[in-house]
Order: C-alpha cells, then structure tokens, then sequence
C-alpha cells in the first residue's frame, strides 16, 4: 500500500516537471496506479489521426489546464487534435452558437436544465446508442445518472443526451480542525448536535457559520443549496423530485418549512457572522476566509466540494481545513441523503472523433487523469480511488459512492427562469428579511407563467 | 446681479472647490483599482485597499514544532515563531479564539495546566504536564508591513498567448474603427448636402437604429455569417462592429457636416465643383474635428467589447482577444482572483489612454462644435 502511495507521490513530483517539460502527457502510460489496460486497448482500436474535435465549457484557468492535460491521453491514442476553450459565460455563449449553427463538437453543460433545453429545441445529438446502459451499469447509482441526463427531444421523445463527468458534493461543511480541537468542539453526528454544537459556539461567544450568497449576477445561488438539502432532510426523496418537478407546488408548506429551516441558521444575528443582514452583501468566495481568520470570524461553512480553491494561498485540505457531511436528522430516518451537482457532455455537433471522445470518457483513465490533478470527483465506479490527490478527496468520493439518497442540484434541473433566476432573487429577498411563504408564493407564481 | 465683481469671485471659489471635489469623487474607484492590483487576493480580502499603506497588526499562528524535552517532569518545546526570519512580537495567546490576550514577556496559563511564555523577539516556551502528542499552534499579533508586488502584472504578462492577444485586440479594432467612419463619411455627407427623395426618412431611419440594441442581432448576424462563408473569423467581427457603429456615426458626422456654413459649398458648386470633390476637398478637412471624435468612441468600445468578440470570433484560444483572454483564462475558475482583474484593467486601459490623451483636443472640439461660435 505504502508503495503504491509513494509511486503516486513520486509521479505527481515527476508530473510538474516533465508536464512543463514538453506539454505532454503527465504519465507516462503503464506508471503510477492508473488504469491503463483499458487505455491501451482503446489506443489500438482506435485511430482518428487529422480530425479534431471542437469542445467548449465552463472550465477557465486551471481547470481549463487540468482538462487540457486528460485530452491530452485522448489524443495521444488516436492521433485526433481536441480543441478545447473554457468561458466565464458558457451559459449564453451555448445558447447563440448552436442557434446560429456554429456549435463544437461537445459542450460540457454546467446545468442539466440548459441542455434539456437545447435538447428540446433539437439542437443536441443524443449520445450513441447502448451510452445509457453503460452509464446505468457502470456509475455508482448509475440509473440516476441516466435519468439526469435523459431529456425530451424536438418531438417530445425521451433520449439520453447528457453523459455526467465530474461532480460536485454539495453537503459539505467545512471546518478548521485546530478551530475545534481548541475549543472543544466535536464533530456533529445528527442534525439535532449540529444545532446544538451552533448554540454551543454562540454560548461561548464566538459566532459558527459564515454564509455569503454573494456572486454577482448568480447572487443567492449558494442559499438555493442550503434549501436544496434541508428538503433532503425533511422530506422524503419523493417529495424532493416532486418538487423539483412542480408538481409539489413551491409555496407548499413543506417547501415552506425547508426554507424556515435554512432561516434558522442565515437570519440568526448571533449565528452568521456579520449578522444576517450581512448573508446577502458577503461574496461567496470570500465568505469561507472567515474560519481561517485568527480569532476565528466563524467556525463552520457549508459548501460544495469546490471550495478550497477559494480558501486563502497555503491551505493544506486535510491539516488547516476539514469536512464533515452535512448531517441529517436522527429522529427522521430518511437516511443519510447527499445533495451533489455535476458536468456533463453533450453532442452539438457529431463526428466520428466526438463519438470516440465519448468512448475515451467511459474509461477510468479520463477520469483518474484528472482525479490525481484534484478538484475533482466521478461518479464512475470502475476508478481506481488510489488516484485521488488526496485523502480528503478520497472521503468525498467514499460519500458519493456510498450515499443511501443522491439528489441533483434542485435549482441546476428547474427551469432556467426559475433555477437560475427567481429561486437566487427569491432567496436574496428571504434573507433580507421577506417572509417565507410571501417568497415561495412569488416563485410558484412566475413558475406558473412559464407554462 | 450675478455680475457684481465681489461675488464673482466667491462664486470661482466655490466652483473650483466643487471641480475639485468631483474629480476626486471620481477618481477614487480608480486609484482603488490601482492600489488592489498590487496586492494579492489574500490581503485584498483581508483589509480594504485604503489601509493598505500603513502597517496593520495582523495575527498570526505558527504551529510549535519542535522536538518536545522533558524538563523537570514537564513536557517543553522552544522554539522562535519568525523561524529563520526576524519581527516584533507585541502580543500573544494559546488559543485561536483568544490570539492576543497576554503581552509579550508575559506567562500564559492555558488549560491543562499548560503555559506559554513568549518573547518580543519571537521566543517562546511552550510547557505541557502530560505528553505532547500532537504539534499545538501558538498565536500571537505582529506589525505588518505593507506589502506591495508586481506579481498581479508578471501573472498576465507573462501568461502564454498574452502578446497574440494583445495583437488580435488589434487587429480587431483598427479595421473596426477606419471601416465605419470611411462609410459613415460618406452617407452622412449625402444625408447633410445632396438632395434627393426620402432624405428625411433616411435620416429617421439612422436615429431609429440608435436604440435598437446589438444583443438582437448576435443569433441573425452569426447565421448570416455562416450563411455566407464568413463563419467565425476577423472579417465577420469587423462587419459586425461596422454594422453596429454605424448608426451613431453617421448620426454625429451628419448633423457635423450640416452645420457647415452653406456659403462655402455653394461657391465650390457655383465654381463648378462635383459632389465629390466638395466632399473630399471641403467637408472631409472641415470635419475632421468629428472624424476624430467619433474615431475614439469607436475605438474604445471595439477594444473594450467582450460580447461581439466572443460570439463573432472562433473559441480557441488563437483567435483570443484581449477582453476574453483576461475574462476566460486569467481570472481563474468563478472569478475569484480580484488582483489578477484589477492589474488587467490597467494593462488593458494602457492603449485606449494614449489614443485618447493624443487625440483628446479633437474630442472637445468635435463636441463643441456648432455649439459656440
């Protein structure tokens, strides 16, 4: 075991040098703990040599060079040339490309409710035939995938359009280990200590939680997750869908209640730091650098798994910052739900090369290359969890493979309009001090304009 | 009464006081910009850009490594926070919560019995009665200077594809700029001198188009383009900013050229002078005021642009503008590195002051003109 780790270690050291070196692949096949039998039988079966294939996505920066160095297997097993481009605004620069037929190959969707909608307006190609057993058979609650990436086409038919690659946990709360070992704090097993361990912080007069929902134009969507998995922990997964479906309406009282729920937490002054008028005005990726301010401006954060890149330079995972699962009620028995959102591919634009990129997707290789670079979870259950960067990563892919309920990003699968637009102002507006019910009404109300 | 010599000057006072005042008003996001793009993202999220010059007390925890003695039955570990370096401490503390509650010099009492004692200088002697299993942190509070680098500017600098960025800004723009203001000449010419039926229609026509926004046209625009061959490439986004300028600048030379005294046409016609060779020996030098004025609005707002740039050139990353280069690449994954965007904007601001500040005077004038004799 101890061998393995340090192969990883040393490869991951070798990684930055030769990465840099020559541009090229950061493993060479056959090294390190990756899966590379089935890498090496597609290579051979496979030979796109002088096509290229076009993706575009929401990964700028270092995610953009992350995925850069996974295409980079592809195309060194069939000789194909990818071209991929990240945009800040991905969402709308989707929408006017393949509307104006000048669409890539594959468009990595942030949102399964974007893609529905394309899909609906036929300018998506549906993945290969037999993509939604494999998905089905070979992720971890594969069928789930499969119905999150099946959508109505042009005539109303249901197709898979949508294969899931890298997810997001999302019930997550981030802590500082020492924070709590110095305090005395332990790590909330059930919902009813996770309250008690915040009446707790407050009795010794510090304050537990930072919550900023501020994000620009997409402010208030991080409230729309703490809602999101208060329904998970107060209601059944049913009810859950059915809300995500409309058919349980948004002002109904359980709906009501989650967001109450959530309330009790953000328009607390003794629980938020800032007070609660304070929630709406603080960035999202500046909130988290309270638990990391000496004295401490909070002890506790609840965010997705993509938040240490926000945490301030020289954060070690694992050492200066820690999880723990957002936890649910005892006293409910519904399990312990997970709440999680996800990317995933889609055709705009087939070719024989976009075909084998897919096929590329299904081997654990495409997943491990980027699982070793971190920042990164599959919900693909043929991948060696050796890979993951870190142990930290690790648990989060031990959470996802072994939740009892998965539930997709609620605001991600409702309508645009709604999920990304009167939910955020909706949540914005509760915050500030509007009443609940007054809130869900509002929504209910624009959802029922949509139809 | 307003002319009565005493108060004028008051009043002078008062105006100047008020300029003043306004452009410091609007100078300050500016000088913040400027100040935020030295800093790097921790200290910008930490405190304002205003307290960025003087020195903050800042805290800070170091975890006390050192091999732990047993000295007369208790565990004792020494060692100097500043490591290899060297500070002032002023105060200190054991715990996270409480990071400055004992003065330098002082003993601690923790809890458990143990006691931290630390020094100005950075020593410190941390005592346990049971085993030390686990290196504990020690807090304490020193004075931070302030910190300034240029590491925001050698990040974009020095970032690949930086330069062809920076030369397809250009090549965007200048085409973008000439090609309009080539066209709108000569329409605003015949819409201001020539006579001939549905003039006046026309000219309504060009007001219209003024409020009608660009955003409409991306989705027909790029279809066209396809349509035609053009796709994605430098000459689809130059007709699209032509297009999208044009009716602001044949408004602005139009109602220019009108305003020229008819005398001087008149008597270029009367001496035998064709429309055209009025247009490019009279009217074009007369107007070059407003040439000038509207060539800088034009040119700013193509070298700002990110929207037309983004739909109406191909997404990789060769054909990078400046505006998508900082917006796409630089910016990181949810935009979370504000010195990285403060230090480009000025990077990018760079090329648009030069052209105004050397064409400045044509912008006044071309403004004015008309307007006072």
């Amino acid at each position: 075991m101890t061998k393995t780790y340090l192969t990883g270690a040393m490869a991951l050291a070798l990684m930055s040098t030769t990465a840099l070196a020559d541009g090229h692949l950061p493993f060479a096949p056959g090294e390190g703990a990756f899966s590379w039998d089935s890498y090496t039988a597609f290579a051979e079966a496979n030979d796109f040599s002088g096509q290229t294939v076009e993706i575009t996505g929401p990964w700028t920066g270092n995610e953009k060079e992350k995925f850069d160095k996974v295409v980079a297997y592809f195309e060194e097993a069939t000789g194909a040339d990818v071209n991929y481009s990240g945009s800040d605004s991905f969402e709308q620069d989707i929408v006017v490309s393949t509307r104006a037929g000048s669409a890539p190959n594959l468009a990595v969707f942030p949102q399964p409710g974007l893609a529905a909608d394309l899909a609906s307006q036929g300018l998506l190609t549906p993945l290969p035939e037999g993509t939604d057993d494999w998905i089905a058979s070979n992720f971890a609650a594969g069928p789930s995938w499969v119905d999150l990436g099946t959508y109505a086409d042009k005539d109303g038919n249901d197709q898979t359009f949508g294969m899931f690659y890298r997810v997001d946990l999302k019930s997550l709360v981030w802590y500082s280990p020492e924070a709590f070992d110095e305090a005395g704090y332990d790590i909330p097993e059930t919902m009813e200590d996770l309250k008690a361990l915040t009446d707790q912080i407050v009795a010794d007069g510090e304050t537990p939680w930072c919550i900023g929902l501020g994000s620009g134009a997409a402010t208030g969507w991080p409230a729309t997750d703490w809602v999101e998995d208060m329904m998970l922990r107060t209601n059944s997964p049913a009810d859950y869908d059915a809300w995500v479906a409309n058919e349980m309406k948004f002002d109904d009282p359980k709906v009501i209640a989650a967001i109450e729920e959530f309330g009790a937490f953000a328009r607390n002054d003794d629980y938020v730091d800032g007070g609660a008028s304070a929630v709406a005005n603080t960035d999202f990726r500046d909130s988290p650098t309270g638990l990391f301010a000496i004295p401490p401006k909070c002890y506790m954060h609840r965010q997705a798994s993509f938040i240490p890149a926000f945490f301030p330079e020289g954060t070690v995972v694992g050492e200066d910052a820690d999880f723990f699962y957002f936890p649910a009620y005892a006293e409910k028995d519904l399990g312990k739900p997970v709440l999680g959102a996800g990317t995933l591919f889609a055709i705009t634009n087939p070719s024989d090369a976009t075909t084998a990129f897919l096929e590329f997707l299904k081997l654990p290789i495409a997943h491990e290359s980027w699982m070793v670079q971190g920042g990164f979870l599959t919900a693909h259950a043929g991948v060696n969890l050796e890979t993951y960067q870190d142990d930290s990563l690790r648990a989060q892919g031990g959470i996802l493979q072994n939740a009892t309920t998965f539930r997709f990003d609620a605001s991600d699968l409702m309508p645009a309009e709604i999920g990304a637009g009167a939910f955020w102002t909706g949540m914005v507006d509760y915050t500030t001090g509007k009443d609940a019910a007054e809130v869900a009404k509002a929504i209910q109300e624009r959802w029922d304009a949509l139809n | 009464m307003d002319n009565i010599a005493g108060t004028k000057s008051s009043l002078n006072w008062a105006v100047q006081i008020s300029v003043i005042l306004l452009v410091v008003i609007w100078l300050i996001p500016t000088v913040g910009l400027l100040v935020s793009s030295f800093r790097d993202r921790d200290a910008i999220t930490n405190s304002g850009w205003w307290l960025s010059a003087l020195p903050v007390e800042q805290n800070f925890a170091v975890k006390a490594e050192g091999e732990p003695v047993s000295k007369d039955g208790v565990n004792v570990i020494e060692g100097n926070v500043f490591g290899e370096g060297s500070g002032t401490v002023s105060k200190f503390g054991g715990r996270r919560a409480a990071p400055d509650a004992f003065k330098a010099g002082e003993t601690a009492e923790l809890t458990k019995g143990r006691t931290l004692t630390m020094q100005s200088n950075g020593d410190y002697v941390y005592t346990s009665p049971a085993e030390i299993k686990r290196a504990p942190s020690v807090y304490f509070a020193a004075a931070q200077p302030p910190e300034f680098s240029m590491v925001n500017y050698e990040t974009i600098m020095g970032s690949a594809n930086m330069d062809r960025a920076f030369i397809n800004t250009l090549t965007v723009t200048i085409p973008a700029t000439i090609i309009p203001i080539l066209i709108a000449a000569f329409a605003a010419y015949a819409l201001a001198w020539m006579d001939f039926p549905g003039r006046g229609l026309l000219i309504a026509v060009v007001v219209g188009l003024l409020v009608v926004p660009l955003q409409l046209a991306l989705v027909p625009m790029l279809k066209l383009h396809n349509a035609m061959g053009v796709g994605q490439s430098f000459l689809g986004i130059w007709m699209a900013h032509t297009g999208f300028g044009l009716p602001l600048a044949i408004y602005l030379l139009r109602n220019y050229m009108v305003g020229l005294p008819r005398d001087i046409i008149e008597s270029a016609k009367v001496d035998g002078a064709t429309d055209f060779q009025v247009f490019t020996k009279i009217v074009l030098p007369l107007s070059f005021p407003a040439l000038a004025s509207f060539a800088i609005f034009q040119f700013l707002w193509t070298w700002n642009d990110l929207l037309v740039a983004k739909v109406f050139l191909p997404s990789n990353s060769e054909s990078w503008v400046m505006t998508v280069k900082i917006a796409d690449d630089l910016l990181g994954s949810r935009g979370g590195d504000w010195g990285i965007l403060a230090a480009a904007a000025f990077i990018s601001i760079a090329v648009p002051l030069i052209v105004f500040f050397t064409m400045q005077r044509y912008l006044v004038r071309g403004l004015l003109a008309g307007s006072v004799k």
